[in-house]
């Protein structure tokens, strides 16, 4: 192999050029990397340019041409009452997702962070529902939410809660928050996992410091445990916060975006005026305005990711 | 686990073991059982029900009469139902492996070359790449049907395999960058001495060395894969290629009430993944955890 370079001296080549160019660290660096970097540019970087180009274009459904409309979709976009009420609808999801994750992943972290019975079996019991695939769960959710056979509505009726079924995802009032309720199944694990992780930084010296100069249990989490724990919690959040502003399975399978666009959130919004309505310019420019938004919260993440990086270094 | 193992555990978890926090905890793990395990027994009841009982209220969690038709109706190739539910589950299957084999011969070297070589743009091409986690499925979604559209590849298993490799890319990258900065260069060097080359000796001892690494990104991309719904809604039109997860819809979208066959289904669908998550649920939580938390 002509190729191989060690990292101890070799006896040069008679081509002193190649020689160097082979030798260079850089030329092999490249050359490994190269693979990923096509595949990455082939379906990452070509596909964002294309979309912040297509979405300048009109793109009528019957004929492939296309006209330089220059901003009047995003114009369009911005003027129509139903992105805002999509808008509205993304937020009511996505805020409620991530913080119902939290709420639940990070008390299961501490429960599991302590030397209980069977805890790596809890573990693994408590990270199926992220494992499985998003549409087995859409739709045994879509089965417990029944408005004649599912299983909740069953129990309330019999429990004599409520006299009539509730309407989970037929109901412009409910859907949302059954949905979110879905979603939080699916996610919460993520957020006891990453925690997990980040408690097992936390230094015991200092935990058994401040034990002996007296501080409690609560004192204790707050002052030593929940700021090292703040890095963890700003990107698993960051992570959350964003897959769930583009999330696009639950909904989408269990209601459709419905009842009268009540569960229509943005990526669904995106594929339906792509797919069903063809029109694939104002599509894309949604898509960049959704990106746009996306890119601020993935700086901040990336300041996050480099800012400890610099620590550590 | 040892005396002082628990010790440690106890010192790190920042709460006391004292006795109410026990009670607290074993409450907080109650409830989360209840509510991760109730939806998940609640498939697996209904799929062996008839389609009348499934329908029964008040709920019975145990039928009177247990049945396997769901599952003798999805997986017996005999039947054409079968046929095809069984040929969606190997499309699945097929575009899951190749998609996993071709990210890991591609990570391996990227990730080796960022950990051992100082180059021109090395942190600035880290970052992109991971990046990538950032940008939303939906805004590749156009583009990329248009190019495939365009290279012909649409209705193709490998317009998904080539998809689905870059959502793995970056986190194994990640994580077997990791690895190897954590494999001492004097090992390679040593096997250098004598007389193997950079190439056998990364062959002979760095590869073993990071065999963890690659389990755990090898698992992560499969499960990402076997997974994906929305790019197999979208490039897929033919039945007879369609994956589980877009597949499922395609098959009981003719029996909207047979929810006995559709959480038969699900369950099948889910078994490769909880098993496979279940044996190395370790190398996989590290892999997470360290991608996204350590540098």
């Amino acid at each position: 192999m002509t190729a191989s370079t060690p990292l101890t001296q070799r006896k040069a080549p008679s081509i002193p050029f190649l020689h160097r160019a082979l030798q260079s660290h850089s030329f092999m660096a490249y050359l490994y990397i190269l693979p990923s970097l096509v595949v990455l540019s082939f379906v990452v970087a070509y596909p964002i340019f294309y979309t912040i180009l297509l979405g300048f274009y009109s793109t009528p459904a019957i004929s492939p041409d296309r006209y330089w409309v220059g901003l009047s979709n995003y114009i369009d976009l911005l003027r129509s009452r139903t992105f805002w009420e999509t808008t509205q609808n993304t937020l009511y999801w996505t805020i409620p997702s991530t913080i119902g994750a939290f709420l639940l992943g990070v008390p299961a972290a501490l429960a599991l962070n302590q030397p209980l019975l069977g805890r790596s079996l809890l573990r693994s019991i408590f990270l199926i529902p992220w494992v499985i695939s998003t549409v087995a769960a859409a739709y045994v959710w879509r089965w417990l939410y029944h408005s004649d056979f599912g299983l909740l509505n069953g129990y309330l009726m019999a429990w004599g809660i409520i006299q009539r079924p509730l309407l989970f995802l037929d109901s412009t009032n409910l859907v949302i928050p059954s949905l979110v309720i879905v979603n939080v199944w699916k996610t919460f694990p993520f957020v006891m996992v990453m925690t997990l992780a980040g408690l097992q930084a936390v230094p015991s010296e200092l935990l058994e410091a401040a034990s002996i100069d007296g501080a409690g249990t609560v004192r204790r989490f707050f002052a030593i445990t929940l700021p090292y724990l703040r890095n963890v919690f700003l990107i698993t959040f960051l992570l959350l916060f964003i897959s769930n502003l583009e999330h696009f399975t639950i909904p989408w399978l269990m209601t459709g975006g419905g009842p009268a666009r009540a569960s229509q959130i943005w990526a669904i919004d995106i594929y339906t005026t792509a797919f069903r309505g063809l029109e694939f310019g104002l599509a894309s420019a949604y898509s960049t305005l959704v990106f746009a938004i996306v890119l601020l919260f993935a700086t901040v993440y990336v300041r996050l990711l480099t800012r400890r990086e610099g620590v550590e270094a | 686990m040892n005396f002082l193992s628990m010790r440690a555990i106890r010192a790190r978890s920042g709460l006391d073991t004292t006795v109410g926090w026990k009670i607290l905890s074993w409450i907080v793990i109650a409830l989360l059982l209840l509510f991760t395990l109730v939806p998940l027994a609640w498939m697996l009841s209904t799929s062996i029900k008839s389609q009348v009982a499934a329908m029964q209220q008040p709920p019975r969690w145990i039928p009177e009469v247990v049945t396997w038709e769901s599952y003798l109706k999805i997986l017996d190739p005999r039947q054409e139902g079968g046929q095809r539910f069984l040929r969606y589950f190997w499309n699945s299957l097929l575009v899951s492996i190749v998609t996993t084999i071709l990210s890991i011969s591609v990570t391996i070297p990227a990730a080796y070359a960022f950990s051992r070589f100082k180059f021109h743009g090395r942190n600035a091409l880290l970052l992109i790449i991971l990046m990538r986690n950032m940008f939303p499925a939906v805004i590749f979604l156009i583009p990329l049907f248009l190019v495939m559209r365009t290279a012909g590849l649409v209705d193709r298993h490998a317009s998904l395999i080539v998809t689905y490799m870059t959502f793995g890319l970056p986190l194994s990258i990640w994580l077997l960058k990791g690895y190897y900065d954590n494999i001492p260069r004097d090992l390679e060097e040593a096997a250098q001495v004598d007389g193997a080359t950079q190439f056998g000796a990364f062959l002979r001892v760095t590869l073993p060395l990071s065999a963890p690494g690659i389990v755990a990104a090898a698992i992560y991309i499969f499960i990402q894969a076997w997974n994906e719904y929305l790019y197999a809604l979208t490039f897929l039109n033919s039945d007879r290629l369609l994956t589980l997860p877009v597949g499922l819809q395609a098959y009981f979208s003719e029996f909207v009430t047979d929810w006995p066959g559709l959480m038969a289904s699900s369950f099948i669908m889910s078994i490769p993944v909880v098993i496979l998550f279940l044996i190395l649920q370790r190398f996989f939580v590290r892999a997470l955890t360290e991608g996204a938390l350590k540098s």
